[in-house]
């Protein structure tokens, strides 16, 4: 079907204002478009949904959106890659890379990973998110599974980055270490834990931990 | 049993449901409804209808979306007529701590000349050996006007770092208390109440281990049950509050609402704010609160739109209910600086003449291990009493000059010194050149106009 670098722009102008405005079900329907009209889903991606991603990570950034609006604009990025990525061909991959997160054992909370992995997506990773209070082999065995190249191992308290250690000990037990990215973040983390456990990525925010994963992948 | 009945068979409703279209949707709507603005240029609003705005969209908003039990997967709702019930049930003063040493925690009311309740300390902050968290005790539990203690965390024991739910989680809790009642009676405040319970309880197994008797703490200690963002709770915590209910224990509700998080900005974190005290008197029956509301990024609680929070929740509280509330702050900066001690004066500035009382708070953002001084909390309970009586007016003025002297460095703070570099471990004195430094901030809140009595 042939349209015209108007109609085009236009559908894509409505990809990015689909993931400002939260909205997951134009986000879905513009995406169908896409394909109806045979766009190059490629291009749909970069210049729709990744240029919205960034500007919500902007907002986000500043404060000028909160997290109830990050997670929704994820959302929305998320059911349109679902539509658009079938389409894409194998050589042409947009992942910036795999990332299993999760909340060490012991530990319950997860806003800070929910907001980690909210902008993982928008940065156009795959992610895959096991919630909180996950054991330490599940996110190995999480990794394997998924082809995933980086771990985000998530701790609030002073009590539970300990979880932190115990994975990267695990991986050296197993002799997998080398296969995955380890990332560490959270309330009571820094870099010298970081350094001290051996982790490869530490982020004081979400944020600077998306600049960190984009330069270690 | 009305809670756990309420746990069982309220709404059922996913969790995501609950943050997305229940909790964030209800909370945009009383803002704007009842017209809630935010003036950071105004961190310390005068305005009396401001605050009772605040206190009847938190009203509103909790009889509407309950707290969420991560369990049952359901929500445990109360309608208005019950939480103004329990308003009127809830403890309107509790007593702490033995003999001399005893203390009664009261209601306060925004420009009260009663003096807030100075719980004084290192705010659960991590600390890695027994030696300085010792030593730390010793030291807070020797300021004069300290009425009650917090103790560190410990996150070692006999040098392996703490796991939660095991023994080592057991071991450390045990030795909290008792290390922390062991420092207090060797200065010889042995009746004053450690108020933190067991700081390093993370589990409601190690909480109920370090209950024993034997150990140390006492009915007339304060025991904290903490909640999950936003107004959530769980089996754990509720077997907390049953445990500690059952034996009669004055139990507290603590809450961190987020900036920036579910909350949204400084008005959706003002209400949710107010709301978790209801829900700490409704779900956990806690007779006393303690309110941390936090930036998301930042991890601090010192910046003007969040000094406005502090104001206006503790004003609509103090205002509305006798319920005993606290406020408990962070700072960007780490302890043994002049931002530190700054950040220290606006906060409890803001929140005494707000009517409510104090917990020093978390310093350096609570991040670093062993980054803990005895200055601070000395510093702050003396701030926090001089605050009482103080003018609205006057206290947003004192703070803004407060905020005009470290906001410029909010985002690179100094990140400050451990406690040996600040004080001899041997002897416990602090070196002069820090104590240099709170003679210098002292004499500049004096020259604000603050009238230290201490």
């Amino acid at each position: 079907m042939l349209i015209t670098l108007e109609e085009k722009e236009g559908i894509i102008k409505r990809l990015y204002e689909a993931v400002i405005a939260c909205d997951k079900d134009a986000a879905i329907k513009t995406a169908q478009e896409v394909i109806e009209k045979g766009l190059n889903p490629v291009e749909a991606i970069e210049e729709g949904l990744s240029k919205g991603a960034a500007t919500v990570g902007e907002k986000f950034d500043k404060l000028e959106i909160f997290l109830t609006e990050l997670m929704m604009a994820a959302d929305a990025m998320k059911a349109a890659l679902d539509v658009l990525l079938p389409t894409v061909p194998k050589e042409k991959t947009m992942k910036k890379g795999t990332v299993v997160i999760g909340t060490v054992k012991g530990d319950i909370h997860d806003i800070g990973k929910n907001i980690l992995a909210a902008l993982l997506i928008a940065n156009g990773f795959e992610v895959h998110d096991l919630g909180t209070d996950v054991p330490t082999s599940k996110f190995i065995e999480e990794a394997e599974r998924v082809g995933a190249n980086i771990i985000a191992l998530s701790a609030l308290m002073s009590s539970t980055i300990g979880g932190q250690k115990d994975v990267i000990d695990y991986l050296d037990a197993m002799g997998k270490r080398k296969k995955f990215i380890v990332m560490v973040g959270g309330g009571p983390t820094t870099q010298e834990w970081a350094n001290e456990i051996g982790a490869d990525g530490y982020a004081e925010t979400a944020t600077e931990a998306i600049k960190v994963a984009l330069e270690l992948t | 049993m009305d809670v756990m009945e309420k746990a069982l068979t309220g709404k059922p409703c996913l969790e995501r449901d609950y943050d997305i279209k229940i909790f964030s949707t209800k909370l945009r709507e009383v803002v704007k409804e009842y017209d809630i603005k935010c003036d950071p240029g105004t961190p310390v609003p005068s305005d009396d209808s401001l605050a009772d705005d605040v206190f009847k969209a938190a009203l509103d908003f909790y009889s509407a979306v309950g707290t969420y039990c991560t369990d049952t997967e359901r929500i445990i709702k109360f309608d208005e007529n019950e939480i103004k019930e329990r308003l009127k049930t809830a403890p309107t003063k509790i007593s702490f701590g033995e003999g001399v040493d005893a203390g009664t925690m009261v209601p306060r009311r925004p420009e009260d000349k009663t003096p807030p309740w100075r719980f004084v300390g290192a705010g659960g902050l991590p600390v890695s050996s027994e030696e300085i968290f010792l030593k730390l005790v010793e030291s807070y539990a020797s300021i004069p006007i300290a009425n009650s203690i917090t103790t560190p965390t410990l996150t070692k024991v006999n040098g392996m770092r703490i796991r939660p739910n095991s023994p080592l989680e057991m071991l450390g809790a045990i030795r909290t208390v008792a290390l922390g009642r062991e420092a207090i009676r060797r200065v010889g405040r042995a009746g004053l109440p450690i108020l933190n319970g067991i700081a390093t309880a993370q589990s409601a197994i190690a909480l109920i281990a370090g209950l024993h008797p034997n150990y140390g703490l006492r009915k007339t200690d304060g025991y904290m049950i903490s909640s999950l963002a936003e107004l959530k709770t769980n089996f754990d915590f509720l077997n907390r509050a049953c445990g500690l209910l059952s034996l009669g224990l004055p139990v507290a509700s603590i809450f961190g609402p987020i900036f920036g998080g579910y909350c949204g900005g400084p008005e959706g974190t003002a209400v949710v704010t107010v709301a978790y005290h209801l829900m700490g008197a409704l779900v956990y029956q806690a007779g006393w609160h303690l309110a941390f509301p936090i930036h998301i990024r930042h991890i601090a609680s010192s910046i003007p739109e969040l000094l406005w929070v502090a104001s206006v929740y503790a004003q609509a509280i103090s205002r509305n209910t006798n319920l005993l509330s606290l406020y408990y702050n962070y700072t960007a900066a780490g302890p043994g600086t002049e931002m530190c001690l700054h950040e220290f004066a606006a906060e409890f500035i803001t929140a005494v003449t707000s009517g409510v009382s104090i917990e020093t708070g978390g310093v350096g953002k609570a991040r670093h291990e062993d980054y803990l001084t005895p200055i601070e909390p000395r510093f702050a309970a003396e701030v926090a009493y001089a605050s009482a009586g103080l003018k609205r007016e006057n206290a947003n003025e004192m703070v803004k000059q407060l905020l005009s002297k470290y906001m410029d460095k909010f985002t690179n703070p100094p990140l400050g010194v451990k406690y040996t570099e600040c004080c001899d471990i041997n002897t416990g004195k602090t070196s002069s050149k820090y104590l240099a430094i709170y003679d210098k901030v002292k004499k500049e809140l004096t020259d604000l106009g603050l009238i230290f009595k201490y």
